[in-house]
């Protein structure tokens, strides 16, 4: 998952460093505040450890290919996030400067990709709310499991939207995706399983070191503060990025197109596909990531042409669907985990 | 050799490396670390179907290496680690971009062609100056240089605990994979359940060794941010390594300088 410089344009670099050296002052401050001095010979060591395991591989049983740790999980778990993210963004530097395991530039890139998804994103939104306080063996590995899993599919979106707005590449979003998401849900599932294996041991032989295991402190939970920036950041990717989203249809949508043209799926009845059309012009709110536009919602194809000349207007509404859609998965999720919080809260009383 | 045994040596070869005396050496790693920015920057900003030019970014590792007593096949052979990925990416390019750009006699050359050349090419030139920065400086020099230009102390520390650690646990991680090995028979002994053992034994130890160096360290007067010694002084050489650098970067990303230099050929 390192990116090298090779696949990343100036400003794509640029605007990337931005957002992870932000986060990391961001952690650092946090873990100023929080004073512990314990903490920073604890990062350093603990940073050489994810770097030394990364090198030790196990066998993954039937396929004859070796699997290793990324370890923002692992980390996150023993240390909390921030101090997390800060250990895994100073292993990612020396990889890069001594190994060209991902380049210079593109540091910022994968500082995001591998560091901020999986210990500032994954891990407060699905380990901690899945492995909760004290869980047990099970949950613990089913928290590990789906953070890795959600944390590297989260990160192999991002290096095809960085590669693909780098301009690096000839390849199309669509295909680029469906052959980037699929592997890493292989690489996150065998991640999840050797994090998992690594926690249950440690659960068995050192309860204490675990941040799950501790009682809460003030400094672990999600304040609202991080709240705020995570939601920032999801506006900024959403407003900014959807302008670059292809115009062109996505793989499916495209090899259902062809697949119709071609005049093999006809045996589909007309009503229920004309009843599904309308169902759908009548809910979708966003059509096409743009404003509904008319009665009927949705426009004809000369209608589509002629509004496309008018850049500036397609782009607020690209921007104000990509901002919207961003809003949307953020309340599911906030729901996701209220919903989780108050399941907890029952069984402690 | 185990890919431990592999990195370690890499690192113990480019510690000597660094060490070594030569006028590239002497700088200020400020000025090389102000310099390599630059490069990746222009270097990587330039329009792929460009690869003339970015061919003259060579020059910049070629030239450096050469002042700084480094062979340049020492350099260019740890940047080919970077072609596989590269060539996964830009494979592609020849297939979907057809669309012909010169001839070369008569054999069409397409721009997919010239497009998947130049990544392997940025792959190449962008490892190669990250790689001469931390050959010619060192990496307690490069963290001290940070430091200088206002990149907070905690991380600069964090980078150089890192960095020391790393040392220690990866022969530590090679006495644990030879004992495995020892143990083992074919792919017996290599799963998960082996595997999450180690590494937990390695992670107790790991924050075992950590708590008696923050012991020690207390016991020596840590207060939370390590004291380096000796302070980088900006010389005149410093600035004339930056500005011609940075000159020669920024004349072959805005003028056409292969184009010129063909030109001025054919004329001869």
């Amino acid at each position: 998952m390192h990116m090298s410089d090779a696949l990343v344009s100036s400003p794509v670099a640029a605007v990337m460093g931005v957002v992870s050296v932000s986060l990391l002052v961001l952690s650092l401050h946090k873990i100023k505040k929080a004073n512990d001095e314990n903490v920073v010979p604890l990062m350093g060591v603990m940073g050489a450890f994810v770097f030394a395991a990364q090198m030790l591989n196990f066998t993954i049983p039937g396929t004859g290919s070796s699997g290793h740790i990324v370890g923002g999980i692992l980390l996150s778990a023993m240390l909390g996030p921030w101090a997390a993210y800060v250990t895994l963004a100073s292993v990612l530097v020396i990889q890069a400067l001594f190994f060209a395991d991902g380049g210079l530039l593109a540091l910022g890139c994968n500082l995001f990709n591998m560091g901020v998804l999986s210990c500032l994103v994954a891990y407060p939104l699905a380990y901690r709310p899945l492995a909760g306080e004290g869980g047990s063996s099970f949950r613990l590995s089913l928290a590990a499991v789906l953070a890795c899993l959600l944390g590297l599919e989260m990160g192999a979106f991002m290096v095809t939207a960085e590669t693909e707005m780098s301009g690096v590449t000839a390849l199309p979003f669509g295909s680029f995706l469906l052959f980037m998401m699929p592997i890493h849900v292989l690489i996150g599932i065998m991640e999840g399983v050797a994090t998992a294996a690594v926690l249950v041991f440690m659960r068995r032989y050192k309860p204490d070191l675990l941040d799950s295991c501790k009682p809460v402190s003030g400094q672990h939970k999600v304040s609202k503060k991080v709240l705020l920036v995570i939601a920032g950041v999801a506006l900024l990717f959403g407003g900014v990025f959807s302008w670059y989203a292809s115009s062109d249809p996505d793989g499916l949508e495209w090899s259902i197109a062809k697949i119709v043209k071609d005049g093999e799926v006809s045996s589909e009845p007309e009503m229920v596909k004309n009843m599904a059309d309308r169902i759908q012009r009548n809910t979708a709110f966003l059509p096409d990531y743009g404003f509904a536009v008319g009665e009927n919602g949705g426009l004809t194809e000369e209608e589509m042409e002629a509004t496309s000349s008018s850049l500036s207007d397609s782009k607020t509404g690209t921007s104000v669907a990509g901002i919207t859609g961003g809003v949307i998965v953020l309340l599911l999720v906030y729901l996701i985990g209220l919903l989780f919080r108050n399941r907890m809260r029952d069984k402690s009383v | 050799m185990s890919k431990l045994e592999k990195a370690y040596n890499e690192l113990d070869k480019m510690e000597l490396v660094s060490s070594e005396n030569s006028s590239v050496h002497a700088l200020d790693p400020r000025s090389k670390i102000l310099v390599t920015s630059v490069y990746l920057c222009l270097m990587l900003s330039l329009p792929l179907v460009r690869l003339s030019e970015l061919l003259l970014f060579f020059v910049f590792p070629i030239l450096t290496a050469a002042m700084a007593g480094i062979p340049y096949g020492f350099l260019f052979k740890r940047s080919l680690v970077v072609l596989p990925f590269a060539l996964l990416i830009g494979v592609f390019n020849p297939i979907f971009d057809r669309e012909t750009l010169f001839y070369v006699g008569s054999v069409p050359v397409s721009k997919g062609w010239v497009t998947f050349s130049s990544i392997l090419v940025r792959g190449l030139l962008s490892v190669q100056g990250a790689l001469l920065l931390i050959l010619t400086s060192g990496f307690y020099n490069v963290c001290k240089g940070m430091e200088q230009m206002k990149v907070p102390a905690l991380f600069t520390n964090q980078l150089l605990f890192v960095y020391r650690y790393v040392f220690v646990l990866i022969q530590e991680s090679i006495r644990l994979s030879w004992a495995r090995d020892s143990r083992s028979f074919g792919k017996k002994g290599h799963g998960v359940k082996v595997w999450s053992m180690m590494i937990g034994q390695l992670l107790i130890r790991t924050f075992e060794r950590a708590n008696r160096i923050h012991l020690s360290m207390k016991s020596r007067g840590f207060q939370g941010s390590l004291r380096m010694l000796g302070h980088f002084e900006w010389h005149r050489s410093d600035s004339l390594f930056l500005f011609c650098w940075c000159t020669f970067f920024l004349v072959i990303r805005i003028f056409p300088v292969s184009e010129s230099l063909l030109a001025s050929f054919r004329w001869f």
